[in-house]
């Protein structure tokens, strides 16, 4: 199996899954713990605008080069702040303010880049492709991960805090509105970065499965980080290589390897009574 | 001036507005050391208001609070947390008890962590996960919490809300060892009069503004309570509903 492996494409898209995919795992914890995982998905698919944007604007014209990186990173973070303001600032929902930033963002972009003549990709965009990934695309998620890690190391007694209680938070000095801003500039950061390689449509499930997985086995917080970031790890390499071995897309195999490991997790919770969706008596319906 | 100097906590003329209300007007009252005062009033009267702005959560309008104790633990009101949430019991007495920056799971803390939950008898809870401990469990956690930097004063927010019958006696009890046992000084909003009655020094009945203060058997009086509520309100059981019980049986 790893003498397929063995091309220069496929040794950069297995570096970027061993760096990204335990740092996406990382930041899915504290994603699905805050109960952001449609604000991550909003972003993805918030990013069409910014590709039809970024043509349209002739600041980039390659959906997998460097400048369209560089407006997709600032697009994302743009839609990330938008959103934070208006949950700050509404009386709406958060998953209204989601709802209508999507589909007004998914609406504008997919209006833009039908007026591109001449320009058809939006299946690179929406499925991203890491087999293209650069020499280059490699060192700058590296630098990305670095900075994720430091983020959520610095702050992660202030992130579980406000998880548990947010006046508890206050009173221990934590700047609550501080840290949402800088969270939700994060994961724009993130998905910026990371959406040439994983797709729109699939970036969201690679941060999400791995600690809705973890979730289902872990009896700790540390041990979920941790399983978190082992499975966006071996999510990631197991879809490469099969995605090489059996000739198949491969970001949707990365995503379908997470969901492999997301279905064995919710067996073996059952089997040793952990990870139970329902604690108290009432389904996570009754909350809807 | 000697019952000054015992004063922990001296609260003058308290205005708290949010938005465009005045939640609590010309609020004043004393809480001396070692005294066991319970916040009693209607909903929306400004009872978890007045915590709040004890501890810096809310900002006063004007007033004046003066606070003598060195150290304030708050115990905020809360029933339960996400199931989503894995943290255990000890990871999260960590969040506190450690003092590094970078924080990684418990480690040398759960030492003085078991103390902590040996001293109110929830040193079996050490290794469960928050999210599945009963509204019992977890108030005594988040007074654990709050006790772990040895406050000498102890705001409770309505901690009996939600517990049933047997969950609000092993409370009460809890109550009543650290005000008694090891001399804590609680301030205590509830809704529960019969618990009020027990184990208070002082009541402080508020709605908005102070109706009434003084000892349990001058203020839970059924003219005092039937003016600060608009109604006499009946009892309060354990699982948080009027038990119908007029306050002047129990005098």
């Amino acid at each position: 199996m790893w003498d397929i492996l063995q091309t220069p494409e496929l040794e950069r898209a297995l570096l970027v899954a061993i760096i990204a995919g335990p740092i996406m795992g990382l930041l899915g914890t504290f994603i699905t713990l805050r109960g952001m995982a449609f604000f991550s998905d909003a972003i993805s698919h918030a990013a069409l605008t910014g590709v039809g944007l970024g043509i349209a604007l002739h600041l980039a014209n390659d959906v997998y080069g460097p400048g369209m990186q560089l407006v997709l990173i600032v697009f994302c973070c743009l839609v990330g702040l938008m959103m934070a303001w208006l949950f700050e600032r509404t009386s709406l929902r958060a998953d209204t303010v989601i709802a209508f930033s999507y589909s007004g963002a998914v609406a504008l972009g997919v209006i833009l880049i039908s007026q591109l003549k001449g320009y058809q990709s939006l299946e690179g965009v929406l499925f991203g492709e890491i087999l293209f990934a650069s020499s280059r695309d490699v060192w700058m998620i590296l630098g990305l991960s670095v900075l994720v890690l430091a983020f959520l190391l610095l702050n992660m007694k202030a992130l579980l805090l406000c998880v548990v209680h947010q006046d508890l938070a206050r009173i221990a000095g934590i700047d609550i509105r501080k840290l949402n801003y800088l969270f939700v500039l994060l994961i724009a950061l993130v998905i910026g970065f990371l959406l040439q390689q994983l797709g729109a449509l699939l970036i969201s499930g690679l941060i999400v499965i791995p600690a809705a997985a973890s979730r289902m086995v872990a009896t700790s917080f540390r041990q979920m980080l941790l399983l978190s970031a082992a499975f966006g790890l071996l999510a990631g390499v197991l879809g490469i290589a099969a995605s090489a071995q059996l000739n198949l897309p491969t970001g949707p195999t990365i995503v379908l390897a997470n969901v492999a490991f997301l279905i064995v997790a919710m067996a073996l919770g059952a089997i040793l009574g952990r990870g139970k969706l329902v604690r108290s008596g009432t389904s996570q319906l009754d909350r809807v | 001036m000697e019952a000054d100097r015992k004063s922990y906590l001296n609260v003058e003329n308290l205005n708290v507005s949010y938005k465009q209300n005045h939640v609590l007007e010309d609020i004043s009252f004393r809480v001396e050391r070692g005294q066991f005062v319970c916040v009693i009033g209607p909903n929306g009267g400004g009872k978890s208001t007045l915590l709040k702005a004890l501890v810096g959560l809310l900002p006063i309008r004007s007033g004046i609070i003066r606070k003598e104790a060195r150290n304030i633990g708050y115990v905020p009101q809360q029933l339960r947390i996400d199931a989503a949430v894995p943290l255990r019991v000890d990871e999260f007495l960590s969040l506190k008890l450690s003092k590094r920056r970078i924080w990684f799971g418990p480690g040398q803390t759960r030492t003085t962590a078991k103390k902590k939950l040996e001293e109110i008898g929830a040193a079996h809870l050490m290794n469960r996960q928050l999210s599945e401990l009963s509204g019992g469990e977890f108030q005594r956690i988040l007074i654990a919490y709050a006790l772990l930097d040895n406050p000498d004063l102890l705001l409770l927010d309505e901690p009996m809300t939600g517990l049933d019958a047997r969950g609000g006696m092993s409370f009460d009890g809890l109550l009543h060892h650290l005000n008694d046992h090891i001399g804590m000084t609680i301030l205590m909003v509830s809704h529960d009069l019969h618990l009020v009655e027990h184990v208070s020094d002082q009541v402080l009945c508020i709605n908005r503004s102070v109706h009434c203060h003084g000892p349990p058997d001058q203020v839970l009086q059924p003219e005092n309570l039937s003016k600060a509520y608009g109604h006499l309100p009946g009892l309060v059981s354990g699982d948080g509903t009027e038990a119908f019980i007029p306050i002047g049986k129990l005098k």
